[in-house]
C-alpha cells in the first residue's frame, strides 16, 4: 500500500478518535458561569485594588452575584458602578455615598516645630517608631507612605504634607490604612458643591501644647462651633470635628472658615480652592 | 571559654568602669511614668493634691504582668497627665513636687532559707521591681514559671559598649548579688546557680567569687556582642537552645540581672521599693560615671548633674548604642529600664546602599535567621513571608546592622516588620 495513503489514514483516525473524546469531555466536564459574574465584572473598575477586601475584581463580582457583598461594596467604582450592577442584578435602586480621601493634617514643613534629625528607614511607619522629626506627635510625618500606597496616583506631598486630588481620588482607603497615625480619613464627597469639608488637623492636645507644636493646629477654641448656624461643627474634646450629616445643610460654612483663629477648617474643593487664591 | 555562634566585636568605650557609683542628690520635681515595664501598665493609686512619703506607691498594678511604681521623693502629687516617655513616645505619669536630700533606706535583715518562695514573690511584686537590664520585665512573673526550674542565671556580661552600671554593681554590691541570686533561686526551687560575667571583667568575678563562698559558679565568658542576651547566655553557660518563640523557662532556667537581683535583695530584705537605679552617662559630658539616679529624673537633670554637654553632640541615646533608643527630647525621665543615657558625636549614616549579598549579616546573626531576607521582604511589604522566615525570634541585637557594608538600617526594617506581624494577627 501506498505509504502516503496510510500515514494520511492513520494520523486521520486518530484525529478523529481524539476530536471525539474532547466534545464528549467537553459537554460531560462543562462549567456553566452564571453570565451575570461577567457583567458586573465589566460595571466594576478592574483595577483589581483590593480595597474591598477581595482578591480581585472577579472575586468580588461572584461574591455579589451570590449576594456575599453589596452591589455598592466597590469603593472605587463608586455610585455609577452600584448603579449598574444593581441594574444588572435587577436590585433596583441603591445608594452610595461618595466619598474621597481627606489629610487631618496641613502644616507645611515650615509650620511643625523640627525636634530632632531622623536617619533611618524612609517610611512613615518606620519613622513613627522613634517619633519622627517633628514635635507634634499627631501630625503628618512626611515620608509619604499613603503617596505610595495610592494606586491611583491621587496623592502627592506637597510642602511636606500630602496633597489628595479629589478627582482622582476613589475613596478605596489604601491611604488611609497605610497611614501610621491615622491623620486620613474617607469623608463623604458632596458632588453639588464639589468638595469635603473637613478639619485638618488632628491633635487633641490643649491649646497651649498644640501652639508648641505647631503653628496651624487646631487649638480647641469653639470658635467653628458657635458660628455655625445648624451645628454643623462640634468639639470632641480639644480637637474640632465636622458632623457630615449636617455640614453640606449648612449655609454658613465659608463664614465659619473665615472666623478659625488657625485656618484649620478646609475643603477639597478645586472652585475654593481657586477662589481662596 | 564558653560563647555562642555568631555576634560581633565593637569597640566597648567602657570608659566609666572606673568611676564608682555615685548618688545623684534628687530634683525638685519627678515625673514617674505609670508604664515602666513590658505588660499592663499600672493605674495611679493616688490623686492630684496628695502628699506622698518617699517610696509610697503612686500607680497599682492590677494585671498579672505589670508592675507597681513608687516615688523617689517626698512631697505632692502635682498632676497625673500624659508625658514624654523614653521609650513609648508619650505615656500617662505621676509628678511629684519636693525633693530634700536621701538618705540610704533603713537595711533590714533576713535569711533566705527561711523564707517561703510566696513570701519572696509578694515582697517582690510590692516593691515593682522589674528586669534592670534594659527589657523591664516585671520580676515577680519570672519568679512564677509554671515549668519547673533547675538553674537561675545572673547575668553579668554587660556586653553593650560603654555600658559600665553592672559591672560596678557586682564590684560594689557583690554581697547583695549573691543574695539576690539566692532569694531568686529560693523562689522558684532552682538548686543551680550561675553567674555569667564577661572575661573582661576579672575585678568583678573576683569580688562575686569573694562574696559567694564557692557555693554559686561565676563563669567568665568571652568578650562578644551579644553576649549578654539571655538566650547566648543560656547557650553558652549550659548548652541548651531556648525554643523558637519560647522562653527561658521551656529550658529550666531563669535568667536575672546582676541589678535586678539587687534589687531583688532590697526588696525581700529592707522592704524597700524600686525607686532608684544605677545609670551609666557617658560620652560626650564634663563628667562621665556611673550615678544613682532616682526613677523619674529629667535626662536633662542627669546630663546638668554629669558637668553638662561637649561641643558637637548629635545623639542622645537611652540604653547601649546597639540596641539604645535614640532621643528626640531630654525632657523624658529616667524609668527602671534605663541602664545608661549616651551622649554621642556620631550619626549613624544618611545613606543607605543595596544589599550586595555578602551574607555577613548571617554569618554574624546569633540567633542564626537571615537578615538579609527580612530587609528584602519588609521592602517588598511580604509580611506573610516575614513571619515564616521567623521574624519574631529576632533579639534585635543589631549585630547585622554593625557588619553590613551596605549600611543598610537593618534592626529598623525588623523592627516596622514585627510591628507589621503583630498588627496584622
Amino acid at each position: 500500500m501506498n505509504p502516503i495513503l496510510v500515514s494520511v489514514l492513520s494520523m486521520g483516525l486518530l484525529a478523529l478518535a481524539f476530536a471525539t473524546i474532547l466534545a464528549v469531555v467537553n459537554r460531560r466536564l462543562s462549567v456553566r458561569e452564571d453570565p451575570r459574574v461577567e457583567a458586573v465584572l465589566e460595571a466594576l473598575p478592574s483595577a483589581n485594588c483590593g480595597a474591598c477586601g477581595f482578591a480581585s475584581c472577579r472575586d468580588m463580582a461572584e461574591r455579589i452575584v451570590k449576594g456575599d457583598a453589596e452591589p455598592g461594596a466597590c469603593p472605587v467604582g463608586g455610585a455609577e458602578s452600584a448603579r449598574r450592577i444593581a441594574e444588572i442584578l435587577g436590585l433596583g435602586e441603591v445608594e452610595v455615598v461618595e466619598k474621597v480621601a481627606v489629610v487631618h493634617c496641613a502644616a507645611t514643613s515650615e509650620q511643625k516645630v523640627k525636634v530632632a534629625e531622623y536617619r533611618g528607614v524612609t517610611s512613615c511607619s518606620a519613622a513613627n517608631l522613634l517619633g519622627g522629626e517633628y514635635a507634634c506627635r499627631y501630625g503628618c510625618l512626611g515620608y509619604g507612605d499613603c503617596v505610595r500606597a495610592c494606586r491611583f496616583g491621587a496623592i502627592s506631598m506637597v510642602d511636606g504634607r500630602p496633597r489628595v486630588d479629589v478627582e482622582r481620588c476613589t475613596g478605596c482607603g489604601k491611604c488611609a490604612q497605610a497611614c501610621p497615625r491615622e491623620i486620613i480619613t474617607l469623608e463623604p464627597y458632596d458632588r453639588e458643591r464639589g468638595e469635603t469639608i473637613f478639619v485638618a488637623c488632628n491633635n487633641p492636645d490643649r491649646a497651649p501644647a498644640v501652639r508648641r507644636v505647631c503653628e496651624v493646629g487646631c487649638i480647641g477654641c469653639r470658635m467653628c462651633a458657635r458660628t455655625s448656624d445648624n451645628g454643623a461643627f462640634y468639639m470632641d474634646g480639644n480637637l474640632a470635628k465636622v458632623d457630615y450629616g449636617k455640614v453640606y445643610e449648612s449655609g454658613n460654612w465659608d463664614e465659619v472658615a473665615e472666623k478659625c483663629p488657625r485656618k484649620v477648617i478646609h475643603s477639597t474643593g478645586r472652585v475654593r480652592m481657586e477662589r481662596a487664591a | 571559654m564558653r560563647s555562642f555562634r555568631g555576634g560581633v566585636h565593637p569597640p566597648y568605650n567602657k570608659a566609666t568602669q572606673d568611676r564608682p557609683i555615685e548618688r545623684v542628690s534628687p530634683p525638685e520635681r519627678v515625673v514617674v511614668p505609670l508604664s515602666q515595664h513590658t505588660g499592663a501598665p499600672c493605674e495611679p493609686s493616688v490623686e492630684k493634691g496628695q502628699e506622698v512619703e518617699r517610696g509610697q506607691k503612686l500607680g497599682e498594678a492590677k494585671a498579672f504582668i505589670s508592675a507597681p511604681v513608687h516615688t523617689p521623693i517626698s512631697g505632692v502629687v502635682k498632676e497625673i497627665a500624659p508625658h514624654p516617655h523614653p521609650v513609648l513616645g508619650e505615656a500617662l505619669a505621676v509628678v511629684v513636687e519636693g525633693g530634700g536630700e536621701m538618705e540610704d533606706w533603713p537595711r533590714g535583715d533576713v535569711d533566705p532559707d527561711s523564707l517561703e518562695p510566696e513570701e519572696i514573690r509578694m515582697r517582690v511584686r510590692e516593691a515593682g521591681v522589674v528586669g534592670l537590664g534594659g527589657a523591664a520585665f516585671p520580676t515577680a512573673v519570672k519568679l512564677s514559671p509554671p515549668k519547673s526550674i533547675d538553674t537561675v542565671i545572673l547575668n553579668g556580661c554587660e556586653c553593650e559598649p560603654y555600658l559600665t552600671a553592672d559591672h560596678r554593681t557586682m564590684l560594689e554590691r557583690a554581697e547583695d548579688c549573691i543574695l539576690g541570686l539566692r532569694l531568686v533561686m529560693r523562689a522558684v526551687g532552682a538548686e543551680r546557680g550561675m553567674i555569667g560575667v564577661e572575661a573582661n571583667k576579672p575585678d568583678a568575678m573576683e569580688a562575686l567569687r569573694r562574696a559567694s563562698d564557692g557555693e554559686v559558679e561565676v563563669v567568665p565568658l568571652k568578650v562578644k556582642y551579644p553576649q549578654g542576651a539571655e538566650k547566648m547566655l543560656i547557650k553558652a553557660l549550659l548548652d541548651r537552645e531556648v525554643p523558637t518563640g519560647g522562653l527561658p523557662m521551656d529550658v529550666g532556667v531563669v535568667v536575672q540581672n546582676v541589678g535586678t537581683a539587687v534589687a531583688v535583695t532590697e526588696a525581700v530584705r529592707d522592704g524597700k521599693p524600686l525607686i532608684e537605679r544605677v545609670v551609666t552617662v557617658a560620652g560626650e559630658v564634663g563628667r562621665p560615671g556611673n550615678y544613682l539616679v532616682p526613677i523619674g529624673t529629667p535626662f536633662s537633670y542627669l546630663m546638668e548633674v554629669a558637668g553638662g554637654l561637649k561641643e558637637g553632640v548629635s545623639q542622645v541615646v537611652m540604653g547601649g548604642p546597639m540596641m539604645g533608643i535614640a532621643q528626640r527630647s531630654l525632657d523624658v525621665p529616667v524609668v527602671k529600664g534605663t541602664s545608661g543615657i549616651l551622649f554621642l558625636r556620631e550619626v549613624p549614616p544618611a545613606e543607605e546602599g543595596n544589599c550586595i549579598r555578602c551574607a555577613r549579616c548571617v554569618d554574624h546573626c546569633p540567633m542564626e535567621l537571615m537578615p538579609t531576607l527580612f530587609v528584602k521582604f519588609a521592602k517588598g511589604e511580604r509580611w506573610d513571608l516575614l513571619e515564616s522566615a521567623h521574624i519574631m525570634d529576632c533579639i534585635e541585637c543589631g549585630s547585622c546592622a554593625y557588619v553590613c557594608p551596605a549600611r543598610i538600617p537593618i534592626v529598623h526594617y525588623i523592627k516596622l516588620g514585627k510591628l507589621k506581624v503583630r498588627s496584622l494577627k
